[in-house]
């Protein structure tokens, strides 16, 4: 079968993951004889095809989180390519049907991970999760100060610009999980097997993530003058 | 730490699920539990609304963004390459 030694020869021609590349968690990897005969007799410009018809969709939600991961547009967009040329490389293994979105985020983050993280060689990006909550805001009381929904409509009329800046300032782990959760929809599930990291470490990620932004958030909301320190502070209720 | 009021689920439990239950993340037991809470009680449901805001605020700030039109074009160029030197040269055996 000249085809599947083609894709092999593809998959020789650029670097590899250093991951599973075969969907292994992000759903099931089983081939049915059927869709391995379907792809044996698939032909390098209708993978090609394929490729583009279903990978190039997400273009833009990459970039999005490669610019959350980078915080620079010449970073972000190096980084999708690159993204993209190891997912084409590693197609021939993505088995259809299963999710090629968090397939396309896994090797995004992998990338990310293995090219500019160690580029940057930035120490703040490891040992986040092991931050004691010391130094964070104890939200998860009932505080004397109160929290009224005025404070949640303040915040809304923040510009998206603010949003994107304080977002910038969560650490970078957090921060991932927080975009990969609000904006994106993924699960938690999900987020585990492309930050490749256990469920529970998600979840504190999120938690610590939200509660750092949200501190962000109303000091921005508080610099703009939209919550009058004075009010915020006296725990008042008018809107 | 609680808002003083009996509830039958305590408000530290509350809190701590409330991301769970903004993420679609809680069973229906639990899901069910935090509705009758935040019914009931106020500085919760005042919590919930704001996690529920800046969830929102992150998904409307950052969910628009597009890439440059030459970045898709970089990227199709190079792929229908690959495509047409593997093809040119024929199947490495």
């Amino acid at each position: 079968m000249p085809v599947v030694r083609l894709i092999a020869a593809t998959e020789g021609g650029l670097p590899t993951l250093g991951l599973p590349m075969g969907g292994v968690g992000l759903g099931s990897s089983t081939m049915t004889d059927d869709v391995v005969a379907e792809i044996a007799l698939e032909s390098a410009e209708e993978r090609n095809l394929r490729f583009e018809r279903d990978a190039m969709q997400y273009l833009d939600q990459l970039y999005g989180a490669a610019m959350r991961m980078t915080r620079n547009p010449t970073d972000a967009e190096d980084l999708v390519q690159e993204t993209y040329m190891k997912a084409f490389a590693a197609f021939g293994s993505f088995t259809d049907g299963t999710n090629l979105k968090a397939w396309l985020f896994r090797i995004l983050t992998n990338t990310y991970i293995n090219i500019y993280r160690k580029k940057q060689r930035q120490p703040y990006l490891t040992g986040t999760d092991d931050l004691t909550d010391g130094q964070l805001h104890d939200a998860e009381s009932h505080t004397p100060r109160g929290l009224r929904s005025a404070e949640a409509e303040a915040l809304d009329r923040l510009a998206d610009t603010d949003v994107v800046e304080a977002l910038a300032a969560v650490p970078e782990d957090f921060r991932m999980a927080v975009y990969l959760a609000d904006v994106e929809g993924f699960s938690y599930k999900e987020i585990a097997e492309i930050m490749e990291t256990p469920v529970g470490t998600v979840m504190s990620r999120l938690h610590r993530g939200r509660k750092l932004l949200r501190e962000l958030l109303e000091d921005y909301a508080i610099e703009r003058g939209l919550i009058p320190a004075a009010v915020a502070a006296d725990g008042g209720d008018e809107s | 730490m609680s808002c003083g009021n009996p509830h039958a689920t305590d408000c530290v439990e509350v809190l701590e699920l409330v991301y769970g239950f903004l993420d679609g993340e809680l069973d229906d037991a639990d899901r069910a539990r935090i509705v009758q809470h935040l019914d009931e009680c106020s500085p919760c449901l005042r919590q919930y609304g704001l996690e529920q805001a800046v969830k929102s605020l992150v998904h409307r700030s950052c969910a628009c963004e597009q890439a440059p039109d030459r970045l898709r074009i970089q990227i199709v160029t190079r792929i229908r390459q690959i495509s047409i030197t593997y093809r040119s040269s024929g199947p490495a055996d």
